[in-house]
C-alpha cells in the first residue's frame, strides 16, 4: 500500500512534470499520442503503466482531454491551466454537456444531438446548459440553414461561416440593406477602374472629332466626362483583393470582410450583368462606366421610375399587351376572352399614339 | 414544327396579303395538310375554276407545295408555312434591302416578292422598273417613295426610258450576286420530304447501288439522297458573280460619302446613274467589260434564307453597339459583311440545337487586311479607345491632340500605329465577354477574325428571354435565373447563398416563376417513401423548353394583333371604305372633313403600331427559331 501511495505521489509529480513539458514543447492544439509522451523522457523505463497513471491523473484534472485518434489508438490534447480550472469547478453532468460542445468547436451543436450524445435526461441536460450559459462558457448561436433549432456552442468562439451564412447574414437574416450598399459601392469602384476618363483639355478634340464623323454621335453632352473602354488585354481592372481592401478602408462595413465574401458578392454582380468577371474571375471590370453607375444609384430611391429605364431594352413581346396579359393562354378569337373583347389593346393604343 | 398558333398567323397572313380565296384554300390545306384536287374541292367547297386559279396563283407565290406521285398520277398539294410566315417579313427585308443596296433594289425586290417568282425577261416589261417614281404594289414602302419622288422629280422624265435596262441588270446582278435572290428549280416547288423521297428512290435504282445491302446500302443511300437533295434545290446564283470576292455593287462603306446621311445619299446616286461615276461602285465594273445582261430566261426568286443571315448580322451589330463605341461597331459592321458574303444560311440543322447539344460553328474567317480594306478611311479609329495604362496617358494622347492641332486632320505623322492594328485592337475589344462577339485565329501566319454563330445566336435567344423575365418578374428574377442557368439545378438554400436574396423574396420570385412556367422543381427523394421532409427539392430553369413555350406565345401575340387590327378596321369599316372610294383616295383633302381627316389620321397611327408591333415580334421569332 505504502508503495502504491508512494507511487501515486510520483504519479502526481511525474503528471506535472509531463504537463509542463508538454506544454512547452508543443504547441496548445498538438494531438498527443503515446509516443509522444514517451518522447519526453519523463516516464522513467518508458513504463507504458506508470505513463498511463500519469495520463490519468491529468484528464481526472481536466489538464488533458482524453480523445480517440487514428486508428481507434488513444489520444490526448492539452488544456490550458485556466480552462482546467473551469472545468474543475464543473459537476460531472456540467463537463459531460461541455465537452460534447466543446467537441464541436465552431460549429455548434443542437440541443438534441446534445442529448444523444450524452444520454442525460432532458431536464438534467435543460438544467446543465442553464448553468453552462450562466457562467458564460457556452453561448446559443442561431444556424441559417436550421432557424428553428436552438443551437449552442464555446463562448469563446465565432460562429463558423456554414452556422452565421457568412458576412451577409445578421442574426441568422440576410442582411440587404448592407448587401445593397457594399454592391454599390463596389459597382462604383470597379466602374471607375475599368473607364479611361478622357482628360477635359481633349474635350475641345473631341467635339471637333464627332463633326468629322457623324456616326460618332454618342450621347455624351458638353460639360458631362466622356469615357472611353480601354483595349483588350488591359492589366489595371480591379482584383479580388483590391477591392476587399477598398471596402474595408471604406469605412461602410463594420466588420472586416474577407476575400471569400467579396468574391461571393463579385460573383452576384456578375449574375446581375453588373459586372464582368475577366481571366477567370481574377479580375473584374464594370459594363457601365461611372457617370451611369453613379446615375442609376441616385434614381434607384424612386422606384417607379426605374422600371422605365431598365438595361435591357424591351422587346416585342414585353411592349405587346399580351406580353402582360394574365389571361393570355385563355385567349381565343370568339371565346370569353378574344381579341376582339380585349380590354388592354385600347389603353394600349390610346397610351401609344397619345389620344 | 407546326403549331397551333403558327398556323392561325399564317391563315391571317395570307388573306391580309392575298385576300379570301387563297386564304379559304390556304386553311383548308392546312387543317388537312396533304390533300389531292378532289378532296380539296370537297373540303374546300370551291368550284373547280377558283380552285385552279387560286391553286395556280398560290403555287407562284411558293406558298403551295405541290407534288404528283408516280404510282397513282394524282396531284398532292401542301401548304408551305415557311412562305406563308415570311411575308411578314417582307417590309423588314425591303427596309434592309433599301439601306444596303438603294431604293431601285428595294423596288426590284418588292416588285419580285409581290409576284413570288419572276422571269427577268418579265420584269423589263414590268411598267413600275421603268425608273421612274414606281407605283409598286402597296408592299409596304409607299411612303419613302412619295417623299423621293418629290425631291427628285425635276429631271426625272427626259432621261429615264432609254436608261431603263441598264439600271435593272446591273441591279438584278447586284441582288443576285449578293445572294438575295436564287434561280427557281423545278424541286422548291415541292416540299422537302417529297423531294427527299425521290431523291432517295433515285439514288436506290442506281444499279451499283442495287447490288449493295445492309449497312452500306443505307450509308451510300443517305449520302446520296443528301448530295442529289443539294443539287436539286439549289438556286445558289451568286457563282461567277462575285468580284474579287465582293458581290457586285457591294459598294464600300466610306463610298456612300458622309456617314450621317448614307440612305439619302445612296438614294441619289442610284437614281443619276450617269452623273458621278466615283461614287457608285458598280457603274465603273459594268465599264470595265462586264456589260452582258442577266440571261432573259432566268426566273429568280427571293432567298429568304440568306436575308436571314443579312438580318441575323445586323442583330449582332445592334448587340455590339448596346456596349461598344461607334467606332467599333462600325468596324464589326465591317467585318459581319464580309463573312455575310460567304455565308449561305444562319445554320446547318433545320432545327435549333439544344441547349449545351450545339457544337461552336465559326463563320469563314476573314483577314485582318480585307477588314481593314473594308473600313471607312476617314473614320478615326484611335479616339475610342483608352490608353494601355493609366499612369502614362500623356505619352500617346498628349502628342496626338497637339498634332490635331496643328494639322486639323485626321492624316497624322508616321509615328502613329497603323490602321491595321488599331483595327485589330477594335476586334480584340469586341472578342472580350460577356458578349464575345469575335475571337481571333492566327491562319498560316495571318490574323484572321471570326464570328461564332452559334454562341452569338444562343446569346441572342438568352438576351431575348430575359427580357421578358426582367418585364414579368422584376429584376430580381432575373438574378435567380442566371444564377440557376450558370449553376444548374440548386436546392434553396445554395441559392440563396450564391443570389444573396433573402428568402422571403427569394421564394416568391421562384413561386411566381414557376407558376409562369419559366423555372420547373425537380423532387430528389432521399429513401423509398418519398416523404416530403426527406426529400431534396432542386429548382432548375430549362432555357429550351421555355424558348419554344415562348415561340408559341410570340405567334399567338402576333396573330392576336393582327386580328385586333382587323377588328379596329371592322369598327371604321363604313368610314373607311369611304376614304378608299377611288374619287376620294388621292384626295382627302378635298372631300373629307376636318373630323374625318382626324379619324383617318388616327386609323393609320394604329394600324402602323400594330403593324409594328407585329413586326418587333417578329424579331423575336427571327432570334428564336431562325438564328
Amino acid at each position: 500500500m505504502a508503495s502504491a501511495g508512494s507511487s501515486a505521489g510520483s504519479v502526481t509529480v511525474l503528471a506535472a512534470q509531463l504537463y509542463d513539458a508538454c506544454i512547452n514543447k508543443f504547441p496548445s492544439d498538438h494531438l498527443f499520442y503515446q509516443q509522444d509522451l514517451l518522447g519526453l523522457d519523463i516516464v522513467p523505463k518508458n513504463e507504458l503503466a506508470l505513463l498511463l497513471q500519469c495520463t490519468q491523473s491529468l484528464v481526472d484534472q481536466k489538464l488533458f482531454r482524453l480523445l480517440q485518434g487514428k486508428n481507434d489508438r488513444l489520444a490526448w490534447k492539452i488544456i490550458s491551466r485556466e480552462d482546467a480550472e473551469k472545468l474543475q469547478n464543473l459537476s460531472p453532468d456540467e463537463s459531460l454537456v461541455y465537452n460534447v460542445i466543446h467537441s464541436t468547436g465552431r460549429s455548434g451543436i443542437w440541443v438534441r444531438a446534445i442529448g444523444n450524445r450524452t444520454n442525460l435526461h432532458k431536464s438534467i441536460l435543460d438544467r446543465c446548459l442553464k448553468s453552462l450559459e450562466g457562467k458564460s462558457y457556452i453561448k446559443s448561436v442561431h444556424n441559417v440553414k436550421f432557424p428553428s433549432r436552438k443551437m449552442y456552442m464555446l463562448a469563446g468562439l465565432a460562429p463558423s461561416e456554414d452556422v452565421t451564412g457568412g458576412a451577409w447574414f445578421t442574426d441568422g437574416v440576410l442582411d440587404e440593406n448592407f448587401i445593397n450598399s457594399v454592391a454599390g459601392f463596389i459597382e462604383y469602384t470597379v466602374s471607375r477602374k475599368s473607364w479611361y476618363e478622357v482628360p477635359a483639355s481633349d474635350g475641345h478634340r473631341n467635339k471637333r472629332m464627332k463633326t468629322a464623323d457623324g456616326g460618332m454621335a454618342v450621347k455624351q453632352e458638353a460639360g458631362q466626362k466622356e469615357y472611353l473602354p480601354f483595349p483588350a488585354g488591359y492589366l489595371g481592372y480591379p482584383t479580388v483583393a483590391m477591392l476587399t481592401g477598398a471596402v474595408n478602408e471604406s469605412g461602410i462595413t463594420p466588420v472586416r470582410l474577407g476575400e471569400e465574401s467579396i468574391t461571393q458578392l463579385l460573383e452576384m454582380l456578375c449574375y446581375d450583368n453588373k459586372l464582368v468577371a475577366l481571366n477567370n474571375g481574377e479580375v473584374y471590370k464594370s459594363i457601365k462606366n461611372p457617370e451611369q453607375v453613379k446615375s442609376q444609384q441616385a434614381r434607384k430611391p424612386r422606384s417607379d421610375d426605374a422600371g422605365i429605364d431598365d438595361r435591357l431594352v424591351k422587346n416585342g413581346m414585353t411592349e405587346a399587351p399580351c406580353g402582360h396579359c394574365p389571361v393570355f393562354k385563355l385567349c381565343a378569337p370568339g371565346g370569353a376572352v378574344s381579341p376582339e373583347s380585349c380590354e388592354y389593346f385600347d389603353p394600349w393604343l390610346e397610351k401609344a399614339l397619345g389620344f | 414544327m407546326t403549331s397551333q398558333y403558327m398556323a392561325e398567323l399564317c391563315a391571317l397572313l395570307v388573306e391580309d396579303n392575298f385576300g379570301e380565296l387563297f386564304a379559304r384554300i390556304f386553311s383548308t390545306l392546312q387543317r388537312y395538310d396533304r390533300l389531292s384536287f378532289p378532296r380539296l374541292k370537297f373540303y374546300s367547297r370551291l368550284s373547280d375554276r377558283q380552285l385552279r386559279h387560286g391553286l395556280a396563283a398560290m403555287i407562284q407565290h411558293h406558298l403551295v407545295y405541290h407534288y404528283t406521285s408516280l404510282d397513282d398520277g394524282a396531284t398532292y398539294y401542301e401548304p408551305n408555312l415557311q412562305a406563308a410566315y415570311y411575308l411578314v417579313r417582307s417590309g423588314k427585308i425591303l427596309e434592309f434591302i433599301h439601306a444596303r443596296l438603294g431604293k431601285y433594289a428595294a423596288t426590284l425586290m418588292a416588285t419580285i416578292m409581290f409576284l413570288g417568282h419572276a422571269q427577268v425577261s418579265y420584269l423589263e416589261t414590268l411598267p413600275e422598273l421603268q425608273p421612274e417614281p414606281p407605283k409598286t404594289n402597296g408592299m409596304g414602302d409607299e411612303n419613302e417613295e412619295g417623299e423621293a419622288g418629290e425631291q427628285l422629280n425635276g429631271h426625272r422624265d427626259d432621261e429615264y426610258t432609254f436608261e431603263q435596262p441598264a439600271l435593272l441588270h446591273p441591279t438584278l446582278k447586284a441582288l443576285a450576286s449578293h445572294g438575295y435572290l436564287i434561280r427557281v428549280r423545278d424541286a422548291q416547288f415541292q416540299s422537302y420530304a417529297d423531294n427527299a423521297l425521290d431523291a432517295e428512290r433515285a439514288i436506290k435504282s442506281r444499279p451499283d447501288v442495287k447490288q449493295m445491302k445492309g449497312k452500306k446500302l443505307d450509308e451510300t443511300v443517305l449520302e446520296g439522297t443528301l448530295t442529289l437533295l443539294k443539287e436539286r434545290l439549289d438556286g445558289d446564283l451568286t457563282r461567277g458573280l462575285m468580284f474579287n470576292g465582293l458581290p457586285r455593287g457591294a459598294k464600300l462603306r466610306h463610298a456612300n460619302g458622309s456617314a450621317d446621311a448614307p440612305s439619302k445619299r445612296a438614294r441619289v446616286d442610284y437614281d443619276d446613274e450617269n452623273g458621278d461615276e466615283e461614287e457608285n461602285e458598280w457603274s465603273d465594273d459594268d465599264m470595265g467589260g462586264d456589260t452582258t445582261p442577266m440571261e432573259l430566261g432566268l426566273v429568280v426568286r427571293v432567298n429568304y434564307e440568306k436575308l436571314d443571315v443579312a438580318l441575323r448580322n445586323r442583330r449582332f451589330l445592334e448587340l455590339a453597339e448596346l456596349n461598344s463605341s461607334s467606332v467599333t461597331a462600325q468596324v464589326y459592321e465591317c467585318l459581319l459583311r464580309r463573312i455575310e458574303y460567304q455565308t449561305k444560311q444562319c445554320r446547318d440543322s433545320a432545327e435549333i440545337p439544344r441547349e449545351g447539344e450545339e457544337g461552336e460553328q465559326y463563320s469563314v474567317a476573314i483577314a485582318l487586311n480585307a477588314v481593314t480594306e473594308e473600313v471607312d478611311p476617314q473614320l478615326d479609329l484611335a479616339g475610342s479607345i483608352g490608353p494601355m495604362e493609366v499612369s502614362q496617358p500623356i505619352n500617346r494622347r498628349g502628342k496626338r491632340s497637339l498634332e490635331d492641332g496643328i494639322n486639323g486632320t485626321d492624316h497624322e505623322a508616321s509615328d502613329k500605329p497603323s490602321r491595321s492594328y488599331e483595327i485589330d485592337q477594335h476586334l480584340s475589344l469586341l472578342s472580350q465577354p460577356p458578349y464575345n462577339l469575335t475571337s481571333k485565329r492566327m491562319l498560316a501566319g495571318l490574323i484572321t477574325w471570326t464570328v461564332e454563330f452559334r454562341h452569338l445566336a444562343r446569346k441572342l435567344r438568352h438576351l431575348e428571354l430575359e427580357r421578358v423575365i426582367e418585364a414579368r418578374y422584376g429584376d430580381v428574377a432575373l438574378r435567380v435565373i442566371r444564377v440557376l442557368h450558370a449553376k444548374g439545378k440548386l436546392d434553396e438554400k445554395r441559392l440563396q447563398e450564391i443570389s444573396l436574396l433573402p428568402f422571403k423574396d427569394l421564394r416568391q420570385v421562384l413561386a411566381s416563376m414557376q407558376a409562369g412556367g419559366f423555372v420547373d422543381l425537380q423532387e430528389v427523394p432521399r429513401d423509398a417513401q418519398r416523404q416530403p421532409s426527406r426529400t431534396i427539392y432542386l429548382w432548375f430553369y430549362d432555357p429550351d423548353r421555355i424558348r419554344s413555350s415562348m415561340l408559341e406565345d410570340t405567334y399567338k401575340a402576333m396573330s392576336r394583333c393582327l386580328q385586333r387590327q382587323r377588328f379596329e378596321r371592322n369598327r371604321l369599316k363604313e368610314f373607311l371604305e369611304k376614304t378608299e372610294r377611288s374619287d376620294v383616295k388621292g384626295n382627302e383633302e378635298r372631300y373629307l372633313s376636318q373630323a374625318e381627316l382626324t379619324l383617318l389620321e388616327q386609323w393609320k397611327a394604329k394600324e402602323a403600331l400594330l403593324l409594328g408591333e407585329v413586326a418587333r415580334l417578329d424579331d423575336m421569332i427571327a432570334v428564336m427559331r431562325d438564328y
